[in-house]
């Protein structure tokens, strides 16, 4: 079972996200001082840590720079207040993996930890096709298809494919996958993002067939194996 | 918002008061020449009265060869053109002197008259024009007849008159000179002052008006200037520090109520109708937080703080990425995303990532405003060297009178219109628009919607 260290000084937050991700099935301690978080976060015990930006003692950014000279390379999910359009980029540069700002919903958060927690499984890393039922997506050839029909994908669309294929099973928010697939960290509007699914549905789910992507009311998107 | 030009010259205040300073100065100078001219002329006329009076007097008491020798002699002294004289017998028939007769209209009586036109002659030695002249009838039975030119006076007016042009005109050159070099001064100070002012008014509330060591009237109301501006940083800070506040105070709050919004949903039967209510309030609570960051997001960017981060980069990449992003958005919405570039553009100096974010906000109300089948155009031109660019379209538009307004917070285009507000979008926009100083510009579109123009430019100072 992955663990996972939280370090965050507001109580009810750091209790809403231990309750949160305890109910992904993940292993949560939680730190509320940055000295001891470093300590904890050293030891290398870990497969995730979510870290807020501001604590007492010992700052998140300084943190996580001493974490990545130490060349810990735990996967860290940076949670900010400061919302500071240049703070984000900072974050980044310091070795934050991701980064989310408060005030957050926290199904994005735990959805946020479940896709660093994939990205840096080394199995998945190596994988040269994945699949979905009979939707396959080759990494290498980059093509697609669905039913041994050859599928054609505009680069965008092969883009969010990979992103929903990579995270099978996991709800991925309209923000997330804007961030992740076009690189910008703005609220693009609801409507921009369903059209773009819209229309990779149309490709990989046309009419007969059982349909791979659903709709999660008020979260998102995910793509999955029939039930 | 540009402030009021300077004139060039003439409404400067140096300007107007040089202008009334002459104005006063050459009434005064007309008084006065007049009242001396006045004077003197009066003077002369006395003096030229008195002295033929004298030799009125002096002749009477001369008689027969006696007074011609006299006259004869006094000739010789006499002022040729000026003096002159005649003796006539009984029956006013020239006896000896210059005059040949005696002047018209001159009566007989021994006293002295002013006459206006006094001896018909061309004798260039007799007195023409005015003169004084008196008849007076001699011991011996003769007329003696005296003339005095008092036209000679005129010669004194000219003298005036000349001395009151050459004043006057020495008074307006160095007048106007003396305009030329005083009002370029304080104009020089104002041009100083006006940007300054025009850097406060782009929102540097940091600046402030230039003093200079003279303690002038300028400097004055400089002084007082930056005493108010020093008072308006003051309350803005303080106001930004309790929004700052509020905002930081409340993003706790809020990820706690959606968390546990999130959590009692997730406790909830799945199809029970307290989950459907749940789900609307989660919605809610999203809405609320995306208004929340939004607002959060117009004060950073109002921050200024970002410039570091500008690079120079290429439009083109940035124009076909956003319409290959919105393509499928207008295709939905049964429009037509157009876009219209020449082969290459000027490189823009800017954060490309905040750039996009603006263009995206203003493609997307464009498409959320544009009815279907109507067309929305994104439109690249090289204008002088800079890039402008254009988002185009078919829609309602936005009333002339709207079009300041519509990148206020939440501002609502009027007129119940269904489709909803522009909300903080061009909020965002017009920050970002002034963190890189460049003009964004409504107005409307060949195809009858809106035209929104962007300069990517730095503005100069007005």
């Amino acid at each position: 079972m992955p663990r996972i260290l939280t370090i965050e000084d507001d109580a009810v937050t750091a209790r809403e996200i231990v309750a949160e991700l305890s109910s992904h099935g993940l292993e949560v301690d939680w730190v509320d001082n940055g000295r001891e978080g470093l300590t904890r976060a050293v030891s290398g015990d870990y497969d995730l840590i979510t870290l807020d930006r501001m604590l007492p003692e010992l700052d998140g950014l300084a943190i996580v720079t001493t974490l990545r000279t130490l060349g810990v390379s735990t996967p860290i999910l940076m949670i900010s207040a400061l919302s500071d359009v240049d703070e984000r980029v900072r974050g980044l540069r310091a070795g934050g993996d991701d980064y989310l700002t408060k005030p957050f919903a926290s199904d994005e958060m735990a959805a946020r930890v479940e896709v660093l927690l994939r990205r840096n499984n080394a199995a998945k890393a190596a994988q040269t096709a994945l699949r979905v039922a009979d939707l396959e997506l080759n990494l290498i050839s980059r093509e697609a298809s669905r039913a041994d029909q050859p599928l054609s994908l505009l680069p965008t669309e092969y883009k969010l494919l990979e992103f929903l294929m990579r995270n099978t099973g996991q709800i991925l928010s309209r923000m997330m996958i804007f961030e992740e697939v076009w690189g910008y960290h703005f609220d693009p509007g609801t409507n921009l993002i369903d059209v773009h699914i819209g229309r990779l549905r149309k490709k990989i789910d046309p009419p007969g067939l059982t349909p791979l992507i659903r709709t999660v009311r008020g979260s998102g998107y995910v793509i999955a194996e029939p039930v | 918002m540009s402030l009021l030009n300077p004139s060039n010259g003439w409404r400067s205040s140096s300007s107007r008061l040089l202008a009334l300073y002459s104005s006063l100065f050459v009434a005064w100078s007309c008084i006065l020449m007049g009242v001396l001219y006045y004077e003197v002329s009066a003077y002369l006329g006395d003096l030229s009265r008195h002295s033929l009076m004298q030799r009125q007097h002096l002749f009477q008491h001369f008689e027969g060869t006696q007074l011609d020798e006299a006259l004869a002699t006094s000739m010789t002294f006499d002022m040729k053109g000026i003096d002159a004289y005649g003796l006539f017998d009984g029956q006013q028939r020239p006896l000896s002197g210059p005059l040949q007769q005696i002047p018209a209209g001159l009566p007989l009586d021994g006293r002295i008259h002013a006459l206006a036109n006094c001896i018909e002659s061309d004798d260039p030695t007799l007195p023409r024009g005015s003169c004084d002249a008196v008849a007076t009838h001699t011991q011996d039975g003769r007329w003696l007849v005296l003339v005095r030119d008092n036209g000679s006076l005129l010669g004194v007016t000219r003298i005036i008159l000349q001395a009151l042009f050459w004043a006057i005109s020495l008074t307006i050159l160095p007048g106007v000179a003396g305009w030329h070099l005083l009002r370029r001064r304080p104009l020089r100070r104002i041009r100083g002052i006006q940007a300054s002012a025009e850097a406060i008014v782009a929102g540097d509330l940091t600046h402030r008006l230039p003093l200079s060591n003279r303690r002038d009237e300028l400097d004055m109301l400089a002084a007082i200037v930056n005493a108010m501006l020093e008072r308006i940083e003051k309350l803005m800070n303080e106001v930004k520090g309790v929004c700052d506040n509020i905002a930081h105070d409340l993003r706790t709050p809020l990820t706690r109520l959606r968390a546990q919004l999130y959590r009692i949903k997730q406790q909830a039967d799945e199809d029970s109708p307290l989950a459907w209510q749940l789900d609307a309030v989660i919605s809610e609570t999203d809405t609320l937080m995306a208004r929340f960051r939004g607002l959060l997001r117009i004060s950073e960017l109002e921050d200024r703080q970002r410039r570091a981060g500008f690079r120079v980069f290429a439009p083109l990449p940035l124009l076909q990425e956003l319409h290959d992003v919105y393509l499928p958005l207008a295709e939905e919405g049964q429009m037509t995303l157009l876009l219209q570039v020449p082969a290459a553009l000027p490189p823009i100096t800017g954060d490309r990532a905040l750039l996009f974010e603006a263009l995206a906000n203003l493609l997307s109300n464009a498409l959320k405003f544009t009815p279907p089948g109507g067309e929305v155009i994104l439109r690249g031109i090289d204008q002088a060297g800079s890039t402008r660019i254009d988002v185009l379209d078919s829609g309602p538009g936005i009333p002339e009178a709207e079009r300041a307004a519509v990148f206020q917070r939440f501002y609502r285009v009027e007129g119940g219109q269904q489709q909803g507000s522009f909300g903080l979008g061009l909020s965002i926009v017009a920050a970002i628009i002034n963190l890189h100083g460049f003009r964004l510009e409504v107005g409307s579109s060949e195809r009858g919607g809106a035209r929104l123009t962007l300069e990517c430019r730095p503005q100069p100072p007005l």
